[in-house]
């Protein structure tokens, strides 16, 4: 009986009065809420979350914003949203230091996470032979024929991200290595339009050679990148380098943070606990295959994350509390 | 018309092809010739348009604000905090609707202050169960219209529950519940406007038109800085898309009111108020409700767009689910948009239509009946609830809030259906595709794309000529110079391309399928039903199948494009034909002309000026589809306007493209809506 | 015609035209200023500009039915919308009781359209979305009376044009002739001193017609209205008016009563309507009667000179003797002989034809 009062009364809160737990840590963070944005990958999401939880730990209000990758840095100038939490160098550093150079986003460090931005193959392709020599690209010589498409004119085809991504870089790259008669570059439309090539190819059994990173949900059916000449600071046109460097690979990208400039101000506790978060490969992987492989929420994802990892990321909140008092 | 007439036409065109041809076959690509490309006159238009936008945004009147989270002060520009306040009062009006269904404490902010709600955690206001909100839907739908409308809101609610869609449909639905309004009230505001003054008709006109045909992404960062991130911003924006189609109806409306009425209410005294609202608009209001019907549809077709710039619910849900690949999952998504609008659309017919019966429903207890009927819900909704504490104890409460992606899913099913369709139809259709390509989208765009500029204006203004008269050649060719004169010029010839094989062929299966379907009631209804369908389910979710299957190229783009563009040249079509008055049927009839003559020689010609009009929307549609494309992949206009969002000077780039896309869809506008207007006199139908 | 002339002025002129024009195109003011009196149609052609009322003047006194006839394009709508006010004459004065109907600013106009007129249109104009009630209440309720007098007097109306039982009806659900009566006891609705028909019955099939007109002279005898009455039939002219004005382009060609006008056409296009009119079917017998001479030896029958010729002829062609007319006190004021009677029913005609 008395079990079933308590429930009756749990399920009055239910309809009635959500109760927050209040923290009663000190902070001097502003009561505003923070600003997180939604975008739309999987391994953002549960990012998103896995932060908040962490600031909500410290006793910030929180809020979450969905907003388009491209709209986010013009939308974190003016403070629209607060932080950025995951800016991949090979898709965003243009947008990044346009923001940075136009004033109101600050850089709030960098992940331990090293990326990996590269025109690649699924597994199947070099499995079937499509293309023998892969993955060094020495190999995409002498097999564009596999991987043409109606609209490429003959020639093998190259499925690039959007335009705004890199610019010209792949272009060149087929031109520099000395690829151009044989081979061709598409721009797809977004990330979506990608995978979605990457599913087709599978299912028909043809090869593709597509652009893609890592950590990526695609890890798990398996791709290689194809390896390029190697990086070097200014081996691009664009960095001052000519045709003949411009067939350089890309480098090892970083994982950056960004914030408003304000939020020092609005929450330096907050800010401390962010600017010093720093997540690796393993562990962004890890939060995307909660959603990716287990089905979760990204909600049900993060919180189990968090509650998984309290020594990750409790030293980057507690030792800002520290520091606080 | 004289058959002289009309030879004399088809010589006119004989000799503008001829002259066409010939200017094709001698001017060669040439940098330096100018009748080969027109140079870059205007090429520091982005530029300037850049630094206009921008002094606006930040520096224009600069203003000192406090900001007490720093407690520092900060120079802001004037003309931003106007947009800025007018942003935040949506975004309270937003939040209100959606926290007293959902919960929330952000309307309790509104009136005090996140400290406040820090130091007292109380004063959050809960959400209602979902039961209690669909009961109250088919309340209010049964006291619209009666047990239909009642039934089905409830399978509407249901579904959306029962697919664990509840919150992300509730939210989008409140803002839904803003933007539509707002879209029908400032319609008829401005039809009403243009309605009284021909100068604000003349005025009025080619802003709705451009507001109808300039892509979104082009114009996204200012409204961004202007407005911000959020539902409110996407409000504002799917407002400015909506309203166009309704002031032009409520013009049309009131513009046929018959001179009688309108003497009527004069001579019975009215005065102008009275005049609008209880002789002009009522007597307009079928044209009115066709608006209504639009706006709804329209705002719930941008849900996508509209997560773009933060609106949660259903459309960034959806973003989300298909970057992921997760087809069966956005399937249902895009249902419950459907039924959302299906509901709503409804729902406003129904309330429409009772506000004349007003002498019916005077009795109070009826009134009163149904509050205490939704009083009933409210207890029984929180008691379910309770209960459903006890029952769901180790799992979440399905009484009260059924979570997002908890629900029932069918996904697996639909990822089968994908599967299907792959082994089906895979391999004829890549032989197709191939085609296709090969033999038919590729030779058309290098076509295009070597016509020299002098034979593209030759080409266009003439039609316009022969078509409209020389004052429409004239505008139409001032718009084709801007282009020209712009650095875009062949990429604009790619949307040009896309665009018209996008319209010829949804002509051709929007008027085919219009023609088969308005001889038959049931089957008007199912395709006008169907129309609807096709206009707010989300487009983004069969682009996924449509690449799977045609990869990433053109077709996939203009298959995409066929699918929207179709639906105004069909429903056009069957309401057009469904108008031809009976008697020229009979009179048609009495001559011993068979069907098929018939609707050939009698229904189509009369029906003629307003599936012109369809086929005008089919073009903006079209273009807007084909500019969406850029997210599949293409190398037109679109793929440069979504370029430009990240660049420095984006923002200028952005709104110089949006004008050129804008301005190919008001050429065509002009060629066919003056076109279709002379036919209109010729025919009497005015 | 003299006599008629005097009795209007004796009673007071409700409304009262003096040089109204109305001329369509951007030069009506400029060619209006330049006019002395009627305005000749090539000037106005010259100047682009299509004259619709041309130099219209004349007077209704109270009670008095003028119809308005001509066929269209004649001007006759267009200035009776002058008079009501639905269009703005483009020169001229119209007086209603003495109040200047064209230096009224918009809420005088209302006022007086909502306590002094009433007015019936050739499509009904009926609002679609009401009922046959509120419909007829709908003047009454701009007028800001309540619902429930409103209704109840609309309930009265809808009686008085015999729509009692389909109060409730849309206007799509009743026949033309429905509609009509809608339309006529919408116009009565705020007990207007003036009213306004505009071809009301011109819109409906010709047995319709005959009831409604009827009808319509049912309601006058009853309601005694100060009436302008536009039609293009020149029967239901002569059935219905106590004066008729012929129109021809934008100009009353003649101003008289029906008799007047059939007996004496005062132009070659007003004798073309008159031509084909049975005359012993308008005519009353006061129109054709001879003086009455005490001298002459009278028959034993005597005829009401308001009779219609018709009605009485067989009576006085069976007499040899004169006729005596008598007037409503039964005094006699004149006579009639049968050849007389003859002379007017086929005489002047013939002669016509042979003319």
């Amino acid at each position: 009986m008395k079990r079933l009062t308590k429930k009756l009364m749990a399920g009055t809160f239910a309809i009635g009065l959500a109760l927050v737990s209040a923290t009663g840590a000190a902070s001097a963070d502003s009561s505003e809420p923070i600003k997180i944005p939604i975008k739309n990958w999987s391994s953002q999401i549960v990012m998103a979350h896995v932060i908040g939880g962490m600031f909500e730990s410290m006793g910030n209000n929180v809020e979450y914003v969905p907003v388009d990758n491209q709209a986010s840095f013009e939308a974190v100038r003016v403070g629209d949203i607060t932080i950025l939490q995951e800016v991949w160098q090979s898709t965003m550093q243009n947008a990044y230091y346009n923001a940075m150079e136009k004033g109101g986003l600050i850089d709030a460090g960098t992940h331990a996470a090293e990326t990996l931005e590269e025109m690649g193959v699924p597994n199947w392709v070099i499995e079937q032979g499509l293309c023998p020599g892969l993955p060094s690209w020495e190999a995409l010589k002498d097999c564009s024929a596999a991987f043409a498409t109606p609209d490429s004119g003959g020639k093998g085809r190259w499925l690039e991200g959007p335009q705004s991504w890199h610019g010209e870089v792949m272009p060149n790259r087929i031109k520099g290595l000395g690829l151009d008669d044989t081979w061709t570059v598409k721009f797809a439309g977004g990330a979506d339009a990608l995978w979605t090539e990457l599913e087709a190819a599978k299912k028909e059994g043809r090869g593709t050679v597509i652009f893609n990173w890592t950590p990526n949900f695609t890890d798990a059916s398996g791709f290689t990148f194809i390896e390029f000449p190697e990086y070097y600071d200014g081996c691009r046109i664009a960095d001052g380098g000519t045709m003949d460097t411009t067939g350089c690979g890309s480098p090892k990208g970083w994982l950056k943070k960004g914030a408003f400039w304000k939020f020092p101000k609005t929450h330096p506790n907050a800010y401390r606990a962010f600017s010093q978060l720093s997540f690796t490969t393993p562990q962004i992987g890890s939060m995307a295959a909660l959603v990716d492989v287990d089905k979760m929420t990204h909600e049900d994802a993060a919180k189990k994350w968090l509650a998984d990892n309290e020594d990750v990321w409790k030293p980057w909140a507690t030792s800002v509390l520290g520091e606080g008092n | 018309m004289p058959s002289y007439l009309k030879s004399s036409k088809a010589i006119q065109f004989g000799v503008l092809f001829i002259a066409f041809f010939l200017l094709n076959a001698l001017i060669g690509p040439s940098e330096s010739n100018y009748l080969w490309r027109l140079p870059p006159l205007l090429k520091d238009i982005p530029f300037l348009i850049n630094d206009l936008v921008r002094g606006l945004m930040f520096e224009w009147m600069p203003i000192d604000v406090y900001d007490p989270s720093i407690d520092e002060y900060e120079q802001k520009p004037l003309f931003r905090e106007i947009t800025r306040a007018i942003s935040s009062s949506f975004s309270f009006v937003i939040n209100a609707v959606r926290e007293f269904i959902l919960g929330g404490s952000k309307t309790i902010v509104a009136f005090s202050s996140w400290d406040f709600i820090k130091e007292n955690p109380w004063a959050v206001w809960p959400a209602l169960p979902w039961t209690v909100v669909v009961g109250w839907a088919m309340v209010l739908g049964y006291k619209l219209q009666g047990r239909n409308l009642a039934f089905l809101t409830g399978v509407a609610g249901l579904y959306i529950a029962a697919f664990g869609q509840w919150s992300p449909s509730m939210q989008t639905l409140s803002f839904i519940l803003i933007a539509a309004p707002v879209s029908v009230f400032l319609g008829l505001a401005l039809g009403v406007f243009a309605y009284k003054s021909k100068a604000v008709e003349a005025f009025l006109n080619p802003l709705l038109n451009v507001a109808q045909t300039m892509p979104h992404y082009s114009y996204l960062v200012p409204i961004i800085v202007l407005f911000g991130v959020g539902d409110h911003a996407a409000a504002l924006v799917t407002i400015l898309f909506a309203t166009p189609s309704m002031v032009r109806l409520v013009l049309l409306g009131l513009k046929n009111v018959p001179t009688d009425v309108v003497d009527a209410g004069r001579m019975s005294g009215c005065n102008d108020f009275q005049m609008l609202f209880r002789v002009l608009i009522p007597t307009a209001k079928r044209d009115v409700l066709i608006g209504v019907n639009q706006v709804v549809m329209q705002c719930l077709s941008m849900t996508v767009i509209a997560a773009f710039i933060g609106a949660q619910g259903l459309g960034s849900n959806l973003l989300i689910a298909l970057n992921s690949l997760r087809i069966g999952t956005g399937l249902e998504i895009g249902i419950c948009i459907v039924l959302i609008a299906v509901v709503f659309d409804k729902m406003s017919l129904a309330w429409a239509n009772k506000q004349t019966d007003y002498f019916a429903d005077l009795s109070f207890t009826k009134r009163y009946r149904h509050f205490l009927i939704m009083a009933a819900i409210l207890v029984g909704g929180i008691v379910m609830a309770m209960i459903g504490s006890i029952i769901f104890e180790e799992d979440f409460n399905y009484f009260y809030i059924v979570p997002h992606n908890k629900g029932l899913t069918t996904a697996p099913f639909w990822q089968a259906g994908v599967d299907w369709v792959w082994d089906t139809f895979f391999y004829t259709l890549k032989s197709f595709n191939e085609w296709l390509i090969t033999g038919v989208l590729v030779p058309m765009r290098d076509a295009y794309l070597a016509m020299p500029v002098v034979a593209t204006f030759l080409l266009v203004m003439g039609t316009a000529y022969i078509l409209a008269g020389l004052r429409s050649a004239l505008i139409v060719g001032g718009f084709l110079l801007f282009i020209a004169f712009s650095e875009y010029w062949d990429r604009a010839l790619i949307t040009m391309y896309m665009a018209t094989f996008a319209v010829v062929v949804s002509g051709i299966i929007g008027i085919t399928l219009g023609a088969a379907c308005a001889q038959n009631t049931f089957a008007s209804k199912a395709v006008l039903l169907f129309c609807d369908f096709l206009q707010t389910f989300p487009s983004f979710i069969y682009l996924i199948p449509v690449i799977m299957l045609f990869g990433i190229t053109d077709t996939s783009v203009l298959i995409a494009s066929l699918a929207f563009a179709s639906v105004p040249a069909t429903r056009f079509t069957v309401e057009g034909l469904r108008s031809v008055p009976p008697v020229l049927q009979d009179a048609g009839s009495m001559c011993g002309v068979s069907r098929l003559q018939r609707l050939i020689s009698i229904e189509i010609p009369i029906a003629f000026p307003h599936i012109m009009l369809g086929v005008n929307q089919t073009v903006n549609f079209a273009l807007m589809m084909v500019i969406i494309g850029a997210f599949i992949g293409t190398i037109d206009l679109g793929q440069l306007i979504l370029k430009a969002i990240s660049e420095p000077q984006g923002t200028g780039i952005g709104i110089t493209l949006g004008v050129c896309v804008a301005f190919i869809g008001l050429a065509v506008d002009q060629i066919i809506r003056t076109w279709a207007n002379k036919r209109k006199l010729a025919l009497g139908l005015n | 015609m003299a006599s008629q002339g005097d009795e209007a002025e004796q009673r007071q002129a409700v409304i009262k035209c003096e040089s109204v024009y109305k001329i369509f195109g951007n030069n009506a003011q400029s060619l209006l200023q330049n006019a002395q009196g009627k305005i000749d149609a090539k000037d106005a052609l010259a100047a682009g500009c299509i004259v619709g009322v041309n130099n219209v003047s004349f007077e209704v006194s109270e009670g008095e039915l003028l119809v308005i006839m001509g066929l269209s394009g004649s001007g006759k709508s267009t200035l009776l919308r002058c008079i009501s006010r639905l269009t703005d004459a483009t020169g001229g004065k119209i007086f209603v009781d003495g109040q200047d109907l064209l230096t009224m600013n918009s809420k005088q106009l209302m006022e007086v359209r909502r306590d002094k007129m009433g007015m019936v249109f050739q499509n009904f104009g009926l609002l679609p979305h009401k009922t046959v009630l509120e419909n007829i209440a709908f003047p009454l309720q701009v007028k800001g009376i309540n619902t429930k007098d409103s209704i109840e007097r609309a309930m009265n109306m809808a009686e008085l044009v015999g729509l009692s039982g389909r109060e409730n009806y849309f206007p799509r659900e009743l026949s033309g002739g429905q509609q009509q009566r809608v339309g006529i006891a919408r116009s009565l609705a705020v007990e207007p001193d003036i009213w306004f028909l505009d071809e009301p019955f011109s819109a409906l099939d010709p047995l319709i017609r005959k009831e409604m007109q009827d009808e319509f002279l049912r309601l006058q005898s009853v309601l005694n209205k100060t009436i302008l009455f536009v039609t293009h039939d020149f029967d239901e002219a002569l059935r219905l008016a106590d004066r008729i004005a012929i129109m021809k382009e934008g100009v009353i060609e003649q101003l008289d009563t029906p008799a007047n006008i059939v007996l004496d056409p005062a132009t070659e296009y007003v004798r073309k309507f008159t031509q084909e009119v049975p005359r012993e079917k308008v005519l009353k017998i006061e129109d054709v009667m001879d003086p009455y001479d005490s001298t002459e030896e009278m028959s034993d029958i005597k005829v009401s000179k308001n009779a219609i010729i018709e009605v009485v002829a067989e009576q006085i062609l069976s007499q040899d003797k004169a006729v005596g007319v008598v007037d409503d006190n039964d005094n006699i004021v004149g006579s009639l002989h049968s050849s007389h009677v003859i002379n007017v029913l086929f005489g002047n005609r013939s002669q016509e034809q042979q003319g």
